[in-house]
Formats: C-alpha cells, sequence, structure tokens
C-alpha cells in the first residue's frame, strides 16, 4: 500500500483527475476552459481527464454557451438526486447540498444574528439553497429531500425544538412547513447532534461503524447515540440530551429551566468569562484558536471542561456500551488539548478490564458535521420510503 | 508594543461642509481584534466618518490616534501605510481589466529586474480568492462580472496588504444571499485573525451576525455604542430615529430635540420606529 509512486504517468493522472475534482466541488459547475485556468492544467489534459472522469460516472457534461461560443459545461455526476441539509445553530446557518454517493457538492455558512427568528432564517435558508444550486449548475427539482439539523432538543414526532428558550425565536415554529412548501420533498428535523453522529458514522471518522456514541461540544453539549447503525431517539426524540444532565446540584439555574445541568458549566460565556480578567473579551473560537497557539489559560480551560464532559459521557458508556465514542464540535477542534483529558477521564470511569476497551477519536467534521448529517438523513428517508414503496 | 493600545482612536474629530456640520466632535475607539459597526440614518455622517478613516477628506478639527500615536491621514497611500485600509460602495475597479489585473493595481508584483511578474499575480490572486470561498476566475475582466462578484473582487484586494484594520462601507448592500454569506463569514475570519474592522451597513441582521459593537450617528454625533449582546433591534432603530430613553443611556444627547427627519414622528413609540425609518425613504434593516 506504502509503494512510492511518486513521478509515475498513473499518480500523476490520479493527481489532476483529484485536482479536477476539487476544483468542481469547490467552486461548482464549469466550462472545461474555466477548469483548465482554475486547475492550471493545460487544456488538452482537462479535456481528456473530464471524459475520463465522465466515463467512471464521476462527472457529467452538458453544452452551453460561454462569451457567445460554444463550450462544455462539466458537472459532478448527480445519481438520481440530491439531498440538501441545514444546520441551524445560534449563531450560525450552514447549508449543504450532498449527492447520492453522500459527497459534498456545495457548502455555505451564514452568520447569524443572535436571537434570529426561525421566519427570516428559514426565508433566508431557502434562497442560499436555490442559488447554491444554480451556483452547482441544478435544479430545484432534482432535490429529493431536505434535513435541518437545529442545535436544541428536537421533538423528533412533531418536528419542532422541544424544550423552550434553548433556540429563541424558534419555540414550536413549524419548521417543515416552509421547507416542504418551497421544495415539495420530505423534510426531516433533528437534533444537530444526532445529525453529525449520521455524517460521522456514514462518511466520517467511523464510517460504517454501527454502534458508537458522538459528543458534540459546541455551545453547550449534546450526543448522538449510534444503536446498530440507527440513531436512538427515544419516545419523544430527546435521547442524548447530555447536556441537561445534572452536574452540580447547587449550580446555575440552566436555559430547559433545570438547576446545574452541565450545559450551565460548558456553556460559551460561561468559558470566556472564566478568562475575561486575563485575556479580554472572547468567543469560543478566540478559546480554542489560541489554545491551539499555546496559550496555557486557554488550555487550562479547555482541558477543565474536557473532564466534567467525559464525567458525563462515562455515565452515558456504561449506559449504552458503544464501540468507540467521537468528539466532535468546537471544543474537539482543540486536538489532543480535548481529546487526551477526555479519553483520560473515560477510561477511569469505565469498567477496568472491559472485553473491548471504548476507544476515544476525533471527529472528521468536527466544526460543520450537523449539515451533511442532515442531507445524509434526509436521502436515507427517501430512499427508506421507496423502498417500502415497492 | 502594549497590546493594550487601541488600534485606532478617534478624537473630537469635526467636519464642516460649508454651512452643514456632518460631524459634530464624535469620539470613537477601535480596539484590536473587533468588528464595529456605525449604524445611522441617511445623512447621520456614517460615510464622512469612514472617508476621513480612510484618508479621503480630511477633518475640520480633531484627530485621529493610531496604536497610540497622534497621525494625519493626508490620502489613502498614507492609510495603507498605517495598516488601514478600505473598501467603499462605488467599488473602484477598471473594466478593461481581468481580475488579477484589478486586484494588484497600482502595486504589482515586479520579478527581480522590474519587470512585470503575471504569473507570480495570478496565482496570488487564485490564493486570495480561494481564501474567499469564491468561484471567480482570475482572467476574466471585470466587464463581465456581476456586482455581487465585483464587491468580492473590492474585498479580496484587502486581503493582499495583510491590513491592521479594514474599513467596509455597505458591504452587504445589494448582495445575493450567498454573495452576503461570503462577506459576513470574510468579516469574521479576518476578526479571528486578529485584524479589526468598521463596517457601514444598513441591514440590521447583518450587523447583529458580526459586529462586537455597534456605535449609532445620528445628526454627526455618536450617540450610543453598545455591545452587540446587549442591545436589540428596537433600541438601535430608535436611536437612529432619535427617540431615545434617556433613562436607558447616560450617553443619550438629545440636546437637539428634534429627530433627523423634521418633527415627524418624534413621539412615536418606540414599537413604531419601524415605520419611521421607511417613510425617510431609507431602507433600513428592519426588526425582523
Amino acid at each position: 500500500m506504502a509503494r512510492r509512486t511518486n513521478g509515475s504517468q498513473a499518480s500523476l493522472r490520479r493527481a489532476n483527475q483529484a485536482s479536477l475534482l476539487e476544483s468542481i466541488h469547490r467552486f461548482g459547475a464549469m466550462t472545461q476552459v474555466e477548469l483548465a485556468e482554475i486547475t492550471g492544467l493545460s487544456t488538452t489534459t482537462v479535456s481528456t481527464q473530464v471524459h475520463q472522469l465522465v466515463q467512471e460516472g464521476k462527472l457529467e457534461t452538458r453544452n452551453t454557451v460561454r462569451n457567445g461560443r460554444r463550450a462544455t459545461l462539466v458537472a459532478l455526476a448527480r445519481k438520481q438526486g440530491l439531498g440538501v441539509g441545514l444546520s441551524i445553530t445560534r449563531r450560525d446557518l450552514i447549508v449543504v447540498v450532498a449527492d447520492y454517493a453522500k459527497d459534498v457538492i456545495a457548502r455555505r455558512r451564514l452568520p447569524l444574528p443572535a436571537k434570529h427568528k426561525a421566519d427570516t432564517t428559514l426565508e433566508r435558508a431557502v434562497r442560499l439553497v436555490n442559488e447554491m444550486l444554480e451556483n452547482a449548475g441544478a435544479d430545484a427539482g432534482e432535490v429529493v429531500g431536505v434535513g435541518v439539523a437545529v442545535g436544541a432538543p428536537v421533538d423528533y414526532r412533531a418536528q419542532t425544538v422541544a424544550v423552550p428558550g434553548i433556540l429563541p425565536g424558534w419555540n414550536g415554529v413549524d419548521i417543515r412547513g416552509p421547507l416542504a412548501t418551497a421544495f415539495h420533498v420530505p423534510v426531516v428535523v433533528d437534533n444537530d447532534a444526532n445529525a453529525a453522529a449520521v455524517c460521522e458514522g456514514r462518511v466520517g471518522a467511523v464510517a460504517g461503524r454501527q454502534n458508537f456514541v458522538y459528543i458534540g461540544t459546541n455551545d453547550g453539549v449534546g450526543a448522538g447515540i449510534m444503536v446498530n447503525g440507527d440513531i436512538l431517539h427515544g419516545v419523544t426524540g430527546l435521547a442524548g440530551e447530555i447536556g441537561h444532565i445534572q452536574v452540580d446540584p447547587l449550580g446555575s439555574i440552566c436555559s430547559c429551566g433545570n438547576r446545574g445541568c452541565l450545559n450551565t458549566i460548558v456553556d460559551e460565556t460561561r468559558l470566556v468569562s472564566l478568562l475575561s480578567v486575563t485575556h479580554g473579551n472572547m468567543t469560543l473560537e478566540d478559546l480554542v484558536r489560541l489554545a491551539n497557539d499555546g496559550d496555557p489559560g486557554c488550555r487550562r480551560v479547555i482541558a477543565d471542561t474536557a473532564v466534567r464532559i467525559g464525567t458525563v459521557a462515562g455515565d452515558l458508556c456504561i449506559s449504552v456500551d458503544p464501540e468507540m465514542v467521537v468528539v466532535g464540535g468546537n471544543l474537539a477542534m482543540s486536538g489532543d488539548t480535548f481529546i487526551e483529558p477526555f479519553s483520560e477521564t473515560l477510561q477511569r470511569l469505565l469498567f477496568p478490564n472491559a472485553l473491548t476497551p471504548i476507544r476515544v477519536c476525533a471527529a472528521a467534521h468536527p466544526d460543520y458535521g450537523a449539515a451533511p448529517g442532515a442531507a445524509i438523513m434526509a436521502i436515507e428517508v427517501v430512499e427508506k420510503r421507496s423502498l417500502l414503496q415497492g | 508594543m502594549n497590546d493594550m493600545t487601541p488600534l485606532l482612536e478617534i478624537k473630537d474629530v469635526s467636519k464642516r461642509f460649508e454651512y452643514v456640520e456632518a460631524l459634530k466632535s464624535v469620539n470613537l475607539t477601535i480596539g484590536r481584534r473587533e468588528v464595529v459597526a456605525l449604524v445611522g440614518d441617511n445623512g447621520a455622517g456614517k460615510s464622512t466618518l469612514v472617508k476621513i478613516i480612510a484618508g479621503l477628506c480630511q477633518p475640520t478639527s480633531g484627530g485621529l490616534v493610531v496604536r497610540g500615536e497622534p497621525v494625519r491621514i493626508g490620502d489613502v497611500r498614507d492609510a495603507n501605510a498605517l495598516g488601514i485600509v478600505s473598501v467603499f460602495q462605488g467599488n473602484e475597479l477598471c473594466e478593461n481589466l481581468n481580475v488579477a489585473a484589478n486586484l494588484f493595481l497600482g502595486r504589482e508584483l515586479r520579478t527581480g529586474c522590474g519587470i512585470r511578474d503575471e504569473n507570480a499575480m495570478v496565482v496570488r490572486a487564485r490564493a486570495v480568492l480561494d481564501t474567499l470561498s469564491s468561484s471567480i476566475q482570475v482572467g476574466r475582466p471585470v466587464a463581465s462580472l456581476s456586482v455581487g462578484q465585483r464587491r468580492i473582487i473590492a474585498i479580496a484586494k484587502t486581503l493582499l496588504s495583510e491590513p491592521d484594520l479594514v474599513v467596509l462601507d455597505e458591504p452587504t448592500d445589494s448582495l445575493s444571499v450567498m454573495q452576503t454569506a461570503e462577506v459576513l463569514e470574510y468579516t469574521r475570519r479576518l476578526r479571528a485573525e486578529g485584524r479589526s474592522v468598521i463596517m457601514v451597513c444598513h441591514d440590521l441582521p447583518d450587523v447583529f451576525a458580526v459586529a462586537d459593537r455597534i456605535a449609532v450617528l445620528r445628526q454627526g454625533r455618536i450617540i450610543a455604542v453598545h455591545e452587540t449582546c446587549e442591545t436589540s433591534y428596537e433600541q438601535i432603530l430608535a436611536e437612529m430615529a432619535g427617540i431615545v430613553d434617556e433613562d436607558a443611556d447616560g450617553r443619550g444627547d438629545e440636546s437637539d430635540g428634534v429627530p433627523a427627519g423634521g418633527a415627524v414622528g418624534y413621539r412615536i413609540r418606540v414599537g413604531t420606529s419601524r415605520r419611521l425609518i421607511e417613510r425617510r425613504g431609507e431602507q433600513s434593516g428592519l426588526p425582523v
């Protein structure tokens, strides 16, 4: 496997093909001339490689007109349709368009104001999706399903935010309606940790594994529990909301209304306030970036948080007995600063002589996994329905 | 250098255009690593203020202090030398040149023997547009680009000089949602890289999405500066319209007594300020 192939014709061809595919992934459909310009390859090479990739079923070509001349528009091959995934958190909207091969063909992040309202955000999301489809050379009619990952506990039956107050402006809002009206396709709404777990389990760090737990550490903590390849929702859809497990009976009141939840200790405001005397105003991203730059104070805050989350994750692991624990979210982007103390705490709490020790690994898409996960969920729901219908 | 020194201090800046006093002793401090939004009604003095910072016009009195040292910004080159770059609404681009040439206009890369290095410029231009996740091809003439794409090019120009302070005048005006997303992401990224941004913006949702602080200008005065997390659309709109609750904000300056648009709506309650702003013919970011 580790055979050196540097300099061979085959490896050059592979590198050129990878570069072509990556450019179309990133910039959407474009003509062969534009591809040549962006990749720096000659037009002849582009033409040959595109031809080969079309034969392999990875690309497809259409005739188009550029500057009054006929041209060949090259796009990623889309078998059977596209899934759209939205991830909505307190400060961001991420939109992803994925094809049936679960490859992301377009991704955009739109920063949102705090306390954004459901109606405007969904309306902007619909416009953003349409623009992204157009940019990728696709048609809205190709969308087969829309998945929405919400950064709050979701009532899986009603498909709305289950606990009021956690995502202000979204309480009891019909999320499915506006999207179903806009695209005329099935819409699935789920919690962001569940969606991220699906992403990691299908195309991420634990691709192909059936039993694992995903821990998402953004502004607050959530978990997605994968059992035999399916997300464990529970009766209401609130399974895995470990951020609302009590860790301090005398602690602060949480946004859910209870006292001393894990989320009161690991939320963004609380973490950056620990550094306000020495570091001034910061955001969670600043905290992680400074920790990665080696700032001892920030590393300490992240390591302490990892221990607190690890303690609760230990309880969860004893309850569900997973094969692996995948850690994603902002805090996980600090790498070993988070993973090591987390893993150490977790192992300390688990059975010392377990038959199979639980391994901990970092997520492949720690910052945006929920959106592709939602798209994959939507595609899977549609696939399942078509199977059932015959 | 002491890291706590503010990046830019605007001290008692006034600007008079003949009989019109556009700015009346404005004081504002821009720290390091922060995004400050300037909001205000038409004619409030936002553009004049950013033009003074960008070096496009001179204050009648008062001055600017950059990194603790008083400076005189005579023109755009002075501003650039101080690490201040600006993107204005006009998008000063040359229609007949291609994207790469526009990006490097006036600061062309040269080879060792002083010849224009086209290849290096194309490569660097492609890298810069890449960081903006933009799909614009560097070889295309600017004439063939859309308004939004031109705005991205103008913004990409700021990335070439590694500035400390970026001044954006209406960065999301007339952009599609996808391009707005790119610009707002870029603003956040600038901040993450340790740079500061002053943005003049009408669209309040965009302001609230990226700004750390919001300064409200009215009739040439800064009447309030808020931390974004501690304010609301209603409060900002009320202050833009001149309906300031004196008790809520000690800095409120209501000595004039009359809102910018005359007496219309002076007694209007905060909840109806949306109509008031619309009536003045300016599209505002409405509380939605």
